[in-house]
């Protein structure tokens, strides 16, 4: 890590600031820091120039408040002022709801380490307050879909319910994130992420607000006692069911089957048969 | 009454006699007793597969008691949970059953997986072997076309059995079979609403399947197994060429004991690396993919291993689609672009290989019948053609996981289609080109060590201040120092432990049997005896 | 049968197997040598009996088969005794076939490498060689077996009646056909008839001529707002059994474009799918027509559909052309609008045929 760019030293300023999550800054790249210096300018600048937010978002709560504060350090470079959004760097906020930034916050896939065909899942930069905090903000800011209190899963008891959320990733999911919940390729460089790190509140999130290339499952589509259903199906069948026959081979069909059926079973025989016919 | 005496050493000879003198099996039996066969690990890749068929017949035979081959819609209701109550064909139904709800059905089901994977596998092996060291000669020529075959009817017959469970995957992949028979010009709506007795998917598909797969393939694949088996038997194993060995002679161990030993204790290896792998390593979880309805898919959607070059000469295929009319008679036709890779391209890889032995005879002139194999580096434009075959049949086999690499490894999907669409052409040339360099190499320092010796490893410096590397030659030289050693197509020695130097060699397959020897090498004194009459050259 | 008239040497006087003096090996060897193989070297790995290595490598032998008995008896065992019964999550029961498997494993290499190292190690090396008598074979044999063949030939006396052969000839082709016939006769499905390979579910004559509506899989209708804009929904026909395998060509995707996209939709479409679009919402055959996989990776931001078997990719927003991969032609709109009840219907079925190309497909 060179730190004696600008960059850098502005990095470990902030770092300084704010509270010790040193294994996580490290990995950032040197654009990271780029961003961050950036967004610490764009910090500097709106506490120099007062009264341009004051107006704008007249009532939030103390919640919200922090989350704007969060906001303006890291989030506003690419979103803009008010989360209107910049022309050819980050869409605009409004309406996409809190359920939208706690998916994307709390996957790390926000803020963004750099352009790319698509933003992969990498530890969180907020913790879960932080993370309510800046939802609580883009929520009140313009309102949109939010992840219901409570649990998540469908309830105990019900046998079928697993089954019914079983069926529903078949016609919903599969196709994408593939029948194991592995994830798949999509076109030029996108794919559809595996499920396997996803909590349940991110699952919700994810169908609610459709992110990134992910269609949009509204509750009219699923309902949410349907959408616990997958999640349950997700979590109890898929991640947490151990594999009956033995090693999964990482559940990625026929490719790795056919992988083991030479690296192993091939190998294996083919070195039995030089010992049979050695002269040893 | 008195009991009569048995005399128990008798028993054998009495029964023995007693069968002689119905069967006359004396004289047959010895010779077949008697048989010789040579002796290298290259010969028994065949063998794999042999047995992988016979633990294939073992596991089928205990699934076709659970399996019911049959579309009708029943609702699930045994023991995996996550699937109670769901619709599905009593075909699904009743493998989630064998797999769940008898005792042991899991491991039947995979270890037949496992073995039908096995089987194939080691058909292509085996089918290299012979390739590459020409064992496909005259008069060998039937059995390598009855081996194609083979291949050819084991990948039916694991076709049809991996579409039988009715799970989604393999339901997308009879599908994409059924849009294959679509696509045959003039006759390929007929010939599919024929197989599935109307649309796709109909009602009696798995039957049809069912039959195919455990009775009508079976059958054929034993028959033939027969006669490759007996053809082996009748024209004598080839042999490598060596000390003693001749185009009419078979230098190696009789049939009767070791070597029939051997091979049951190799078919016990089989069974066994088979049923390590039926046990540890899962195989088509059919309870995943849930059942097969037209609108589920997955990503990552591939057949068994053997299939995938098909799906990825499909994948890699470019768009393009042959549309006309034939003079206004009709609406217009159609030859779809899924017809080219996978109807004209497994036609001509079944009739390319089939015509070789005739094809390399014409080209090279060589009508003669042959029991002696080649090395692969001295026919290098066979070993080459070989490499070419491979590479682009690797090539066909990525492209058709590459979906798979594209997200496991972050590679653009497009990317990774258009990285096969160059490399199938670009491969396949370069392997030819690379392959025979390398056979050029081989041959041309086997002839060097045949000429000057072996490299001892012992550097001299000569009066004038040279130095010179001492060469062990491996017969008398001329004067001017060079061996006249003709090459007899087998291995050259090329270490001086091989030729005795470092007596006792280092024997074991692992681990070392007995202690390698005080190294008896001293700086500049050849490890030779002094008495021996070869004597070191200089050159 | 003795193979010696192929003329190998046999010059070596025959050793009189009756003589006492014999061996059972040298009697064995002479045995061999009638049969054209020669033993020419053969060797006991241990010719003194119960040295130090010889006994080891029985013990060793031995041990293989004892390790088998083990390994079975566990096998049985855990057969018997193992919690076998699947149940969700991580339990015992998980760990019945791969037990199963290791023990029959090791069962089964205890036995194999216990054979092996018998005959490997244990039992004398030989050398054997035996004659091949390849080639043809003796001129005078092919001669007779030849000359015997043309005689059934001439027995039958076609040459003299050669009428008598072209009617039996002429007899047995549709004998030769009587027999082939039942088979394919049985088999052939017209699949011109009904059109079956042109029509879908969403034909309004499957539902008594009324439009058929778009629903779930369970059978409920949908209503436009049950769509999120930058969502997709599976759809089927509203008839008996249309969600399932029976119509398997009519499972559909109803997608719910951004209004942008939509406009570019409606004002890019070929002819042929002129007016299919019910205000934002348009629906395509998910039935990719390249191999007839399930095309329904659905990129709701670039529009693009993508199907997994063999990934070609269609623009939605252009008519479902495709854009990359093996297909050629674009997905099939179904032309949708909403009745009178707020639910959407299919104003007719498809234009063209669903799924993968065939010859008479113009």
């Amino acid at each position: 890590m060179t730190s004696d760019t600008p960059g850098g030293l502005m990095a470990r300023l902030r770092r300084r600031r704010s509270q010790p999550r040193g294994r996580v800054r490290r990995r950032l790249g040197t654009v990271v820091r780029l961003t961050l210096a950036l967004t610490l300018a764009g910090g500097v600048y709106a506490v120099f120039a007062p009264g341009l937010s004051a107006d704008d978002t007249p009532q939030l709560s103390t919640a919200a408040e922090e989350g704007k504060a969060l906001f303006d350090q890291s989030c506003i470079s690419c979103h803009g002022r008010n989360a209107q959004g910049v022309p050819d760097r980050g869409p605009s906020l409004i309406g996409v709801g809190a359920a939208a930034v706690e998916f994307q916050v709390s996957t790390g896939r926000m803020p963004m380490a750099r352009q790319e065909a698509q933003a992969p899942r990498k530890p969180a930069m907020f913790d879960d307050d932080q993370t309510r905090q800046l939802a609580q903000y883009i929520q009140e800011l313009g309102g949109g879909p939010q992840v219901p209190e409570g649990g998540l899963r469908a309830p105990q008891g019900d046998e079928e319910t697993i089954a019914r959320g079983g069926n529903l990733f078949r016609i919903n999911c599969s196709s994408c994130h593939a029948f194991g919940g592995g994830g798949g390729a999509l076109s030029s460089g996108k794919y559809a992420p595996s499920l396997s790190e996803a909590t349940d509140k991110q699952l919700y999130a994810a169908m609610l607000t459709g992110p990134q290339n992910m269609p949009v499952f509204g509750d009219n589509q699923l309902t949410p006692d349907q959408k616990k259903e997958i999640i349950s199906y997700v979590q109890e069948s898929l991640k947490q069911d151990r594999d009956p026959g033995g090693w999964g081979l990482g559940r990625f069909g026929p490719v790795t089957e056919g992988l083991a059926i030479f690296l192993v079973g091939i190998v294996l025989l083919v070195f039995t048969a030089l010992w049979i016919a050695g002269k040893s | 009454m008195k009991r009569r005496k048995v005399d128990v050493n008798a028993v054998p000879g009495k029964v023995a006699g007693g069968l002689d003198e119905r069967f006359q099996a004396a004289t047959p039996l010895r010779s077949i007793l008697n048989k010789v066969f040579p002796d290298h690990w290259s010969f028994l890749l065949g063998e794999i597969a042999l047995f992988s068929f016979i633990v294939l017949i073992l596991t089928g035979t205990f699934l076709t008691f659970f399996y019911t081959p049959s579309l009708t819609t029943v609702t699930y209701d045994g023991s995996y949970a996550p699937l109670r109550g769901v619709h599905m064909s009593e075909a699904y139904a009743s493998s989630l059953n064998l797999s769940f709800d008898v005792r042991g059905g899991l491991i039947m089901r995979q270890m037949h997986h496992w073995a039908a994977l096995t089987f194939v596998a080691a058909i292509v092996v085996h089918m290299f072997r012979i390739f590459f060291t020409g064992a496909f000669r005259k008069p060998r020529e039937t059995n390598w076309i009855i081996g194609l075959t083979l291949f050819w009817l084991g990948f039916l017959n694991g076709f049809t059995g991996y579409s039988l469970p009715d799970d989604a995957l393999s339901g997308t992949g009879l599908r994409i079979a059924s849009a294959i028979m679509l696509s045959i010009p003039v006759i390929g709506s007929w010939v599919t609403t024929s197989i599935f007795n109307g649309e796709f998917p109909g009602h009696v598909i798995m039957s049809r399947f069912y039959i195919a797969h455990v009775f009508l393939i079976p059958l054929a694949l034993l028959a033939l197994i027969s006669v490759h088996l007996g053809l082996v038997f009748k024209q004598k194993h080839t042999q490598w060429p060596g000390p003693g060995r001749t185009e009419h002679n078979v230098v190696g161990e009789r049939f009767v004991p070791r070597y029939t030993i051997k091979q049951g204790g190799f078919f016990m290896i089989v069974f066994g690396v088979i049923a390590l792998m039926g046990g540890l390593f899962q195989i088509n979880p059919i309870w995943l993919f849930g059942p097969y309805e037209a609108y589920t898919v997955s990503a990552a959607s591939q057949p068994d291993w053997y299939v995938m070059f098909l799906d990825g000469s499909t994948r890699l295929f470019p768009a393009w689609e042959l549309r006309f009319d034939l003079w206004g008679w009709g609406e217009g036709y159609t030859v779809p672009p899924i017809f080219w890779p996978t109807v004209v391209l497994p036609g001509l890889l079944t009739v390319l290989p089939m015509a070789y032995p005739f094809i390399e005879a014409r080209l090279t002139k060589d009508y003669r019948s042959h029991n002696l194999l080649q090395r692969p580096r001295d026919v290098p434009a066979r070993t080459s053609l070989g490499a070419m075959a491979i590479a682009f049949w690797l090539v066909l086999t990525l492209s058709g996981g590459n979906d798979v690499i594209a997200d496991k490894f972050h590679i653009s999907l497009n990317a990774m289609t258009w990285a096969g669409r160059i490399g199938l052409l670009l491969a396949p040339p370069l392997a030819y080109y690379i392959t025979y360099r390398i056979c050029l190499g081989l041959q041309q320092h086997d002839r060097e060590v045949l000429a000057h010796g072996v490299e001892t490893g012992i550097i001299r410096r000569l009066p004038d201040g040279r130095f010179i590397e001492v060469h062990q030659p491996l017969a008398p030289v001329d004067d001017e120092g060079h061996g006249h050693l003709e090459y007899a197509g087998w291995v050259v020695p090329k270490k001086m432990n091989r030729l005795g130097a470092l007596a006792p060699a280092i024997r074991g397959f692992f681990f070392p049997i007995e202690k390698p020897a005080e190294a008896p090498v001293s700086p500049g004194h050849p490890p030779v005896e002094p008495k021996s009459k070869r004597e070191e050259i200089t050159k | 049968m003795t193979t010696d008239t192929h003329g190998h040497d046999v010059d070596r006087d025959e050793v009189d197997i009756d003589d006492p003096r014999l061996s059972r090996f040298e009697i064995v060897r002479e045995g061999a040598r009638r049969d054209g193989i020669e033993i020419v070297h053969y060797e006991d790995p241990f010719p003194i009996p119960g040295t130090k290595a010889e006994r080891r490598t029985v013990r060793t032998v031995a041990l293989l088969f004892l390790i088998t008995g083990v390994a079975a008896t566990a096998f049985m065992l855990i057969y018997i005794l193992w919690p076998w019964r699947y149940e969700l999550g991580a339990n015992s029961s998980k760990l019945y076939t791969p037990l199963l498997g290791l023990t029959l494993g090791i069962a089964l290499f205890g036995i194999g490498f216990g054979i092996l190292s018998w005959g490997k190690k244990l039992m004398p090396r030989e050398i054997a060689i035996q004659d091949r008598h390849d080639g043809p074979s003796d001129r005078q044999e092919r001669k007779l077996t030849g000359e015997t063949l043309a005689y059934m030939v001439d027995d039958l006396g076609i040459k003299r009646r050669k009428w008598l052969g072209l009617a039996a000839l002429a007899g047995l082709a549709p004998v030769g056909l009587v027999a082939a016939a039942p088979l394919i006769g049985g088999l052939i499905k017209d699949p011109t008839k009904e059109r079956i390979l042109f029509r879908t579910g969403w034909d309004p004559a499957e539902n008594g001529g009324k439009l058929v509506r778009l629903t779930r899989e369970d059978g409920t209708p949908i209503r436009p707002e049950d769509v999120s804009v930058g969502g997709q929904m599976t759809v089927f026909p509203g008839i008996p059994d249309g969600a399932t395998n029976e119509h398997a060509d009519s499972p559909t995707l109803l997608i719910h474009l951004r209004t942008k996209d939509a406009e570019k939709t409606r004002a890019d479409a070929k002819p042929i799918n002129v007016g299919a679009q019910w205000g934002n919402f348009v629906a395509f055959s998910k039935i990719c027509t390249h191999a007839g996989c399930p095309a329904s990776l659905y990129e709701q931001q670039t529009n693009r559909l993508l199907c997994p078997c063999h990934q070609s990719q269609f623009l939605i927003t252009d008519n479902a052309r495709p854009i990359f991969g093996p297909a050629t032609r674009s997905l099939p709109q179904l032309p949708i609008t909403v009745d009178e009840e707020g639910f959407f219907v299919a104003t007719a079925d498809y234009k063209v045929a669903v799924g993968p190309a065939f010859w008479e497909r113009p």
